[in-house]
């Protein structure tokens, strides 16, 4: 993805290790909002 | 010894070591196994009941394991199964959307089908299904999965005991085709890697070159954005602190809200 946005102009770079390295470092995370959440169905 | 001798003197444990695995999610060539033990009971070798059995047994034990972990560890399974499918961002949504599309029948029908027959039990248990529920449309699809792969072996016996003499008479030309198929994987391999090779062209930042970089005076010019899919079905998820999002699945839109005059940090889990 980060290829594919760098060929539209944008100038990408990508974290090492993503959210678990971020994480593991102490750096700071919050939580997702709710309305970002993605609704998958339920059986009952 | 080839498939059908080794059948005829291992075939219960054989049949239930290979459905299990295969339940669990295991590549392993359990419809040929059972292809093989139909042939067995023909030639009275093995007793169809207990064969069937040991089917029933192993599938109904794998999925339901499946349906447990599922159920404890929800996206994160999936999203671990999903990492070996060819595009592993979309792939818990497009299959849980199926599912849902194509209804509790699809238990029935998953083990015919190759992908969704891993992915059925543990999308079940994440998707809440009764575990009662879940058992009774699971054997139902356990016994139709069994009995027909039983019935073609056992009412092809001579047409396969046919097949693997022809097997043994042209084993030159099968060990060929098999060399040119490790060849021809073999290259696309190469070329795979060469177009990952490609894409590695894209810068790589450790967490503390970001850190210091969002300390500093320079942070209005940085965008952190979260790429992942599944991070993002179970409330009380989290990500970077002041990270959009993305969505992969509908990128073209996506990217109009991003600004260009900034540097794009990406992530994933």
């Amino acid at each position: 993805m980060a290829h594919l946005l760098r060929e539209k102009g944008f100038n990408t770079f990508v974290i090492v290790g993503g959210l678990a390295a971020w994480r593991k470092a102490g750096e700071p995370v919050e939580k997702v909002p709710e309305n970002d959440l993605v609704k998958l169905p339920t059986f009952n | 010894m080839n498939l059908f001798s080794l059948m005829a003197h291992h075939g219960y444990a054989l049949i239930f070591g290979l459905l299990l695995a295969e339940a669990m999610g295991l590549p392993f060539p359990a419809a040929i196994a059972l292809v093989a033990a139909g042939a067995a009971v023909a030639a009275h070798a093995l007793a169809g009941p207990y064969v069937l059995l040991a089917a029933l047994l192993a599938l109904l034990l794998g999925d339901s394991a499946q349906f447990w972990l599922g159920r404890y560890m929800g996206w994160a399974l999936l999203g671990f199964l999903c990492r070996v499918s060819i595009n592993p961002e979309t792939c818990i949504l497009r299959s849980a959307e199926s599912f849902y599309k194509r209804g509790k029948i699809t238990l029935v029908v998953a083990k015919f089908i190759p992908g969704v027959n891993t992915m059925a039990a543990p999308l079940a248990g994440s998707m809440k299904m009764r575990f009662s529920q879940f058992l009774r449309l699971d054997l139902a699809g356990a016994l139709l999965y069994s009995l027909t792969y039983l019935v073609v072996g056992y009412l092809s016996r001579d047409f396969l005991a046919a097949i693997l003499r022809g097997f043994h008479a042209v084993g030159r030309t099968m060990e060929a085709v098999i060399i040119a198929s490790l060849l021809v994987y073999g290259i696309y391999r190469v070329v795979q890697y060469r177009k990952n090779k490609t894409y590695s062209v894209v810068p790589r930042v450790q967490v503390e070159e970001l850190a210091r970089r969002l300390a500093s005076e320079d942070a209005s010019r940085v965008q952190i954005v979260d790429v992942r899919s599944h991070g993002y079905y179970d409330s009380g998820s989290a990500r970077i602190r002041n990270s959009i999002r993305i969505e992969p699945n509908n990128l073209e839109e996506e990217i109009k809200h991003l600004p260009k005059d900034k540097d794009i940090y990406l992530y994933c889990t």
